[in-house]
């Protein structure tokens, strides 16, 4: 039944709106700020969407006020839905190659 | 001082000063058949043999079977023991491209880069690793970053180029300036067979003979004569242009 769940995380509200800000890292605050979004709600719908994968937690980023803030990205590029046969929904992720990279190289930096 | 890999190839450790400059990337272009892979079989079997440096073998376009009757064909006799024996890793085709998806090789890869027990690596083909990114911005980042992780984890590298056009000076990438060494294989026909060259246009941080000189591929792979002048690139009857 993932498949359903995946539907159902898609389909609550602001799930998609996130999704489609998230091409670059955003943290809870700035989603929140710029889609008018609850921030309760922001924090309740990045962790479902974590949750199943489809936003990843991209970095821990220091703040000017020298706070860390989580920044989140999307992990999809594209999602099909069929229903022959049997419901399965298929999730594309982004390039794991260039995210590989990113992340061996950002390890890199911080040694 | 700079740290020097020798390539342990007749000729060209003599035109590069010594070798090609420790921890860095140089991209070997040239047209299919122009001995690229040959060059870089010979890079990773020579260090094991001469220089107890272990490599890493990563090729898109052949599978390890391939490698190894190349290797031998050209008189690599122990290519297939020091694979055994963990002193060359292969990644072929095959694994490379499992699951239609390089991320999860790339997850492996990485780790054994890190665990700095390898000195060498090569790279057949950077034109099919470019293919996972999707715009020339990414290219060139991925590239880059690429280039550094392998750098701070102590790898000497050459990444093949396929070149599309005979004189080098015609098609000049990105992958070019973003690399520290330049080596262009160039063949050319002739009445009797093909003319063999190599150019080594750049290698940053080296004073090195910047002439074209003639090469042959036989047994024992590619050997670069130092003669320049005894090999005209340039005579009437040869020029490919």
């Amino acid at each position: 039944m993932a498949s359903v769940d995946i539907l159902q995380t898609l389909g609550n509200k602001y799930s998609a709106e996130i999704l489609d800000a998230t091409d670059e890292p955003q943290s809870a605050q700035e989603l929140s700020d710029e889609l008018e979004i609850p921030i309760a709600t922001c924090y309740r719908r990045i962790d479902e969407l974590t949750e199943h994968d489809l936003l990843e937690l991209h970095d821990n980023i220091l703040s000017d006020d020298r706070r860390r803030i989580k920044v989140y990205r999307r992990n999809v590029e594209t999602i099909h839905v069929d229903f022959d046969e049997s419901l399965t929904v298929s999730v594309e992720e982004r390039s794991g190659v260039a995210n590989k990279l990113d992340e061996a190289w950002r390890t890199l930096s911080e040694s | 001082m700079i740290d020097t890999t020798r390539t342990g190839i007749d000729g060209l450790d003599e035109i590069l000063n010594g070798g090609i400059v420790g921890n860095s990337t140089t991209l070997v272009s040239g047209n299919p058949g122009a001995g690229k892979s040959i060059l870089c079989l010979q890079f990773i079997y020579n260090g094991v043999e001469d220089h107890d440096e272990k490599g890493i073998y990563l090729s898109f376009e052949e599978d390890t079977e391939d490698l190894q009757e190349a290797a031998e064909s050209l008189g690599f006799e122990r290519w297939g023991d020091y694979v055994e024996n963990g002193d060359i890793k292969v990644y072929d085709k095959q694994e490379l491209l499992r699951e239609n998806d390089f991320s999860s090789s790339l997850d492996l890869l990485l780790d054994d880069i890190e665990d700095a027990e390898y000195d060498r690596l090569v790279l057949d083909s950077l034109t099919m690793f470019e293919l996972f990114f999707e715009d020339e911005t990414e290219k060139r980042t991925y590239l880059l970053k690429f280039t550094d992780i392998l750098k701070k984890n102590g790898l000497t590298t050459l990444m093949t180029n396929e070149q599309g056009a005979v004189f080098p000076e015609t098609e000049i990438g990105l992958e070019n300036y973003l690399t520290d060494g330049n080596i262009y294989l160039i063949q050319t026909p002739t009445e009797s067979g093909v003319n063999r060259y190599v150019w080594v246009a750049k290698m940053r941080k080296k004073n090195i003979e910047t002439d074209i000189f003639p090469m042959e591929i036989s047994q024992g792979g590619i050997r670069v004569h130092q003669n320049a002048s005894a090999f005209s690139m340039m005579s009437e009857d040869e020029s490919p242009l």
